[in-house]
Formats: structure tokens, C-alpha cells, sequence
């Protein structure tokens, strides 16, 4: 407990150093842009070569391999190709919403990387309504697939934008609902004082089966959140030819493709934050010794090396599980999940009311 | 997953529609209770991972074949079908009249293995087993196929001159090989075949006209066998389109063949058939 992790987030050094002058602010407030945009860049880089590479070797191929080495350079050379195709708007679309709909798609993942901590230092800003923030930004993500399904003036387009709509609408609340086990236990909504209460341990195991049951309720429901397989609906390639981008060509496509990645990020960032202790290192109870060589790996690592974990569960599974139709994803959730998720919930209030913790909070 | 064994399966007979018919009764299956059905589509879930985890951890398990760059490694399983070739029966013959083909003569080239065989006293040499019955070219559904024959010089009987298959209009049926009674033919794993324009696409399968290998080798004058084949180019045959033009499309030129044993050059026409 004597270790104290100075919490400090770009938004709260950039109002300190108001009393220094106006150049540090700026200078903060663009460190935190460009924070943001180059973890947009590199992760979508990243991701899209990660997600090719891992899915070609779970099918037994070999993936990119051609631009430099390892196929690195791939999707960049894949980006410059997307920048420079036309870019196709359908006649009588909605010509305005049409162009809107990836950047609204866009801007939803983009909105939480600013609040999730990678470190104790890295984080934009540290809102005291963290987890509100993030579910309710979140649904929003729903909007740009619904306005680029609608306008696009395309049947397969529209029905893939519904069947997003109806998808993540229904899935949001057992992924709250999982995120609520977590404010229970830690006491708080702002993320870095979630990552602070897993000090002695993570939710994920601290919680007698609770928190892993939550883990796993709230990985399933964020995979159908951001329309990842086994729950592509919204896609549907066999048999909507590509759901809402079907209309979508060049740059704008590559934004939609962009914000799943950046999505998948989101989701497994926040797994990460909420359950796994985001950049806390592997800590257990009053162990000093063992708890002090953990210490020992910087705390960014530790968050990098939980999202890129949770990453690889997802693509894995991805790769791996048949798909879902469409009235058997409203079963899962509205007659599965739900009913857990709300049993799971009331198991976790008794849990923190008893305080029936592995090494109990100090506090209670 | 709850399968029916045989040994479930009771054997009676109904009268269905007025009649006896016997039929075959599997039990009705019995629907398990929702936490089985849970635990077992988990545990098939589960199995699902283990695979594909063992696929990704195992670069033994990779299928790629990186095409360029792994030519001389290929491997084709025995029944690829890439292009209509012939057989060839290889003989040791001891060399007699020791008259060497001109070395500098275009159609010749002379291998170090070659040489030194020569110097050995024997060389290698290849005959086909085509006796030109034509039955391929009858089998063929695709017209694909033709043989023409000729008057050999020293036989003074009817063989093969030029084999012509038209690998554009070839569907790698395989009739051809099955059609052939001296097993003559083969389908070969020759699998660079592009080229620019379709006329290239028709060959002379055949590297010498003449007598099958049964025939020459019956004959064991070396000079004799010499007289007996005579050169062909693979593609210098009646080609593009049998030497017609398209509107669009002009015969292309063809190289003069050098025939071999009497030394004169043949011009690109139709040969007799
Ligand atoms: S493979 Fe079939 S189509 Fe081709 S040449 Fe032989 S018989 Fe004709
Ligand atoms: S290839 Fe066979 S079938 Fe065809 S002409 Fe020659 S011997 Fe006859």
C-alpha cells in the first residue's frame, strides 16, 4: 500500500502549468493531440498488419510478407493506394450524411483513447465520470454506422445499418452492466482510480468468480459492440454483400475499417483498465518481494502487454468460432447474457457489501 | 453430441400405402437440458481454439508456397496435368561411323555430358514411342490433336512427322494418354505456359519425326538411326491457327527447319497428312 503511483493526467498538468504561462499549456494540449493522433496511426497500422499476419497463421498461411520485412510496410502501402482511389458517392444518396458517416464512425474511438490511462502519467484526461463517459460515447459509435447505412440509398446497406443499430443497443447493456461489477468493487467511475483500487490485485481474480464472470460477459458483449466476428451482423459478407460500407470506396472505407480497429483497441484497452489492472503491474496482497520485482517493468508496458492480450483473444476467437444469425444473437444476449449479467451484478453488490475480497480493501 | 449407433437401429417391417415395406427405426434422440447443451457447444468451443492455437504456434502447419521463389523445390502430386507431352526411351548406343553433327549447327546443342560420352565411345540417345495410328487424334473431344505422318525413308512406312497439340484448346481431358496403345504420351508438369498471344499455344510435341524407339533400336547401324529421325522444333510447326491469318491476327513467321538427315530446309507449309 506504501507504493504511490503519482496519477496525473495531460489535462490536469496542462491547468497546472496555467500558473506558469500560456506556451507549457499549449505545449501539453499538443502533446495530447499528438498522442492521440499518432496512437490513431499507429495502431491502425499496427492492428490491420497484426490482425492479416495472426489470421494468416491461425489458417495456416503466411500472411503479408512481401513489403519489407515481415510484410511491415503493407498496410501502409494498402493506405496509399486506399488515399488514392476515387471516391464514390451512390446517385441520389445523401450526399451530405453519405460523407459525414465515417468520421462520425471515426470520431466515437478516438473520444475514449482520451480518457483511457496507459500509464500513470499517459493518460489525456482523467473525467471523474470515466465509465459513464466511456459507455455513453460508446453507444454513440452506433450513429455513424446507422447515418452511412441509411444514406448510402442501398437495401443491404440500410439492413446492415438496423441490424448494427438493433446489435449494439441490445449488447451495450450487458457490457454496462459488467462495467458496473467493477464500480462496485472499486468505489469509484474515474478510470485511473479504478487502476489504482486493483493495487493488491485485479478485479479479475480478487472477486471470488464475480469479477471473471464480468470479464468474460464484457468481452463477449464489446466484441459484438464493435461488429467484430462471431457477431458480424451489421456486415453480414455471405449475405449482405459488405452491411453498411457496402457503398463505401477509397478513404472513407479505410475510415469505417479504421474505427473497427481502433474500436477493437478500445474495448480490449478498457478490458484491460477495468479488469486486468490496467498499467498496475501483477501484484498480489501484502507479497513486497514478489510485488517489487513486478514494479520493475514500467507500467505502459504492462498496459500494452494486457490490450495486446486481449487483442489476440479476440482475434483468435475471430478466427476460430462459426458465425452467429441474427435471431441467435438476440437470444445470447436478451436470454443469456442479460439474466447473467443482472445475477452477476447482485452477486457483486453482496460481495462488496460483505467486503469478501482476496486480500479485503483496507478501507472497508 | 449424442449420435444413434447401429446398434440402436431396430429393423422392421410397416405396411405403408398397402404394401410391406421394410424400414429402418433410429431412436428418437433425446434433447439434453440446457446447461449439457452449454457445456458440450463450450467444450466444442473450446476444441475449436486448441486447433487453431496449435496452427498458429506450428509453422509446420503452413500451406503457402511461395510460387517464385520456391521453383526449383516444387512438387507436383503425380496426377497434375499441366501439358501433353511425350515419352522418351532413352538408349546407350556404342558409336560406329563417328561423324559428329556439324557442332556449330544451330538446332545442335552439345552438353559437356555429351562430350564426354563421345569420348567414351557411345552417346545417349532419346526416341519417342509414337507410332502415329492417330488414335489420340480420334479420341480427342476437342479436336486438340493432330498427327501428321510421312513416308519414312528408310522404313518405307507410314510415321509420325509432326504431333501438333494445341494447348489452347486443350481441356487436359486425358483422353489422349488413356487413347494411346503404346503409351506414347503423358501428361506433364510443365506449368509455365503464358504467353502473349494464343498462336504460341500450339506445338510440335514431337523433338524427332521417325520410327518409335522399338522400330530404331531394331536397326544397329548407328548411321542408319541417324537417317531414320529427323529434327522438329517444338514450336515449328504448321502453326498459328495451322499458318492461316485472322483478320487482325498474321501468321507469325516461322524459323526454316533443318532437317537433319538430308540436310534441306523446309518451309512452313502443310505437310502431307
Ligand atoms: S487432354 Fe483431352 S482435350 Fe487435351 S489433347 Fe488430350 S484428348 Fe484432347
Ligand atoms: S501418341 Fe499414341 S495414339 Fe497418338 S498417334 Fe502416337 S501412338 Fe498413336
Amino acid at each position: 500500500m506504501d507504493t504511490t503511483y503519482q496519477v496525473k493526467s495531460i489535462a490536469e498538468q496542462a491547468a497546472d502549468s496555467l500558473n506558469v504561462g500560456i506556451l507549457p499549456t499549449l505545449g501539453y494540449l499538443g502533446l495530447a493531440l499528438l498522442l492521440v493522433a499518432g496512437l490513431v496511426v499507429v495502431l491502425g497500422m499496427g492492428l490491420i498488419w497484426l490482425e492479416r499476419k495472426i489470421a494468416a497463421h491461425f489458417q495456416c498461411r503466411l500472411g503479408p510478407n512481401r513489403v519489407g520485412p515481415f510484410g511491415i510496410f503493407q498496410t501502409l502501402m494498402d493506405t496509399i493506394k486506399l488515399l488514392f482511389k476515387e471516391d464514390i458517392v451512390p446517385m441520389r444518396a445523401d450526399k451530405t450524411l453519405h460523407l459525414f458517416a465515417p468520421f462520425l464512425a471515426l470520431a466515437t474511438p478516438v473520444l475514449i483513447l482520451g480518457v483511457i490511462p496507459y500509464g500513470p502519467l499517459q493518460q489525456v484526461a482523467d473525467i471523474s465520470i470515466g465509465v459513464l463517459f466511456v459507455s455513453a460515447v460508446g453507444g454513440f459509435g452506433v450513429m455513424g454506422i446507422l447515418v452511412g447505412g441509411w444514406s448510402s440509398n442501398n437495401k443491404w446497406s440500410t439492413i446492415g445499418a438496423m441490424r448494427a443499430g438493433a446489435q449494439i443497443i441490445s449488447y451495450e447493456l450487458s457490457a454496462t452492466l459488467a462495467l458496473l461489477v467493477v464500480v462496485l468493487f472499486s468505489g469509484s467511475m474515474k478510470l485511473s482510480a479504478i487502476v489504482t483500487s486493483q493495487h493488491d490485485g485485479w478485479w479479475v481474480w480478487r472477486a471470488p468468480g464475480v469479477g471473471l464472470l464480468a470479464f468474460v460477459i464484457y468481452l463477449i458483449s464489446s466484441t459484438a459492440e464493435i461488429n467484430r466476428l462471431p457477431f458480424d451482423i451489421p456486415e453480414g459478407e455471405s449475405e449482405l454483400a459488405a452491411g453498411f460500407h457496402t457503398e463505401y470506396s477509397g478513404m472513407r472505407f479505410s475510415f469505417f475499417f479504421l474505427a473497427e480497429f481502433i474500436n477493437m483497441f478500445v474495448a480490449a484497452g478498457l478490458a484491460a483498465t477495468l479488469f486486468l489492472g490496467g498499467w498496475m503491474p501483477f501484484h498480489i496482497g501484502d507479497w513486497a518481494s514478489f510485488n517489487a520485482v513486478m514494479d520493475l517493468i514500467p507500467p505502459v508496458a504492462w498496459f500494452s502487454l494486457k490490450a495486446f492480450f486481449i487483442i489476440f483473444l479476440i482475434m483468435w476467437v475471430r478466427w476460430t468460432f462459426p458465425r452467429l444469425r441474427v435471431d441467435q444473437l438476440m437470444h445470447l444476449e436478451w436470454r443469456f447474457l442479460l439474466p447473467i449479467g443482472f445475477a452477476n451484478l447482485i452477486a457483486a453488490s453482496l460481495i462488496a457489501l460483505t467486503n469478501f475480497y482476496f486480500y479485503p480493501l483496507a478501507g472497508n | 453430441m449424442a449420435l444413434v449407433s447401429p446398434k440402436q437401429v431396430r429393423y422392421e417391417r410397416r405396411s405403408i400405402a398397402g404394401r410391406e415395406i421394410p424400414v429402418a427405426v433410429a431412436p428418437t434422440l433425446p434433447r439434453h437440458s440446457v446447461p449439457a447443451r452449454f457445456f458440450s457447444g463450450l467444450y466444442s468451443l473450446l476444441t475449436g481454439m486448441k486447433l487453431t492455437l496449435r496452427y498458429f504456434v506450428k509453422p509446420s502447419t503452413i500451406v503457402t508456397r511461395q510460387y517464385p521463389n520456391n521453383r526449383e523445390t516444387l512438387k507436383f502430386p503425380d496426377r497434375y496435368r499441366a501439358a501433353l507431352k511425350f515419352k522418351y526411351v532413352t538408349v546407350r548406343q556404342p558409336i560406329t561411323d563417328w561423324e559428329f553433327p556439324d557442332p556449330k549447327s544451330p538446332t545442335l546443342r552439345l552438353p559437356a555430358s555429351l562430350l564426354r560420352d563421345w569420348s567414351r565411345g557411345y552417346e545417349d540417345a532419346s526416341y519417342h514411342k509414337c507410332t502415329g495410328c492417330k488414335n489420340c487424334e480420334v479420341a480427342c473431344p476437342n479436336a486438340s490433336i493432330r498427327v501428321v505422318t510421312r513416308i519414312g525413308e528408310v522404313t518405307e512406312d507410314r510415321e509420325v512427322d509432326r504431333f501438333i497439340w494445341r494447348m489452347d484448346s486443350c481441356m487436359y481431358c486425358n483422353a489422349c494418354v488413356q487413347a494411346c496403345p503404346f503409351d506414347a504420351i503423358e501428361m506433364g508438369h510443365d506449368y509455365e505456359n503464358a504467353v502473349y498471344d494464343r498462336r504460341l499455344l500450339v506445338y510440335n510435341l514431337n523433338r524427332q519425326a521417325g520410327p518409335p524407339a522399338s522400330l530404331v533400336t531394331e536397326e544397329e547401324d548407328i548411321t542408319v538411326r541417324r537417317r531414320m529421325m529427323s529434327h522438329r522444333e517444338r514450336c515449328g510447326g504448321p502453326i498459328p491457327l495451322n499458318g492461316h491469318a485472322l483478320p487482325n491476327l498474321h501468321a507469325l513467321p516461322v524459323t526454316p527447319i533443318v532437317d537433319a538427315s538430308t540436310g534441306s530446309i523446309e518451309r512452313n507449309s502443310e505437310a502431307e497428312s
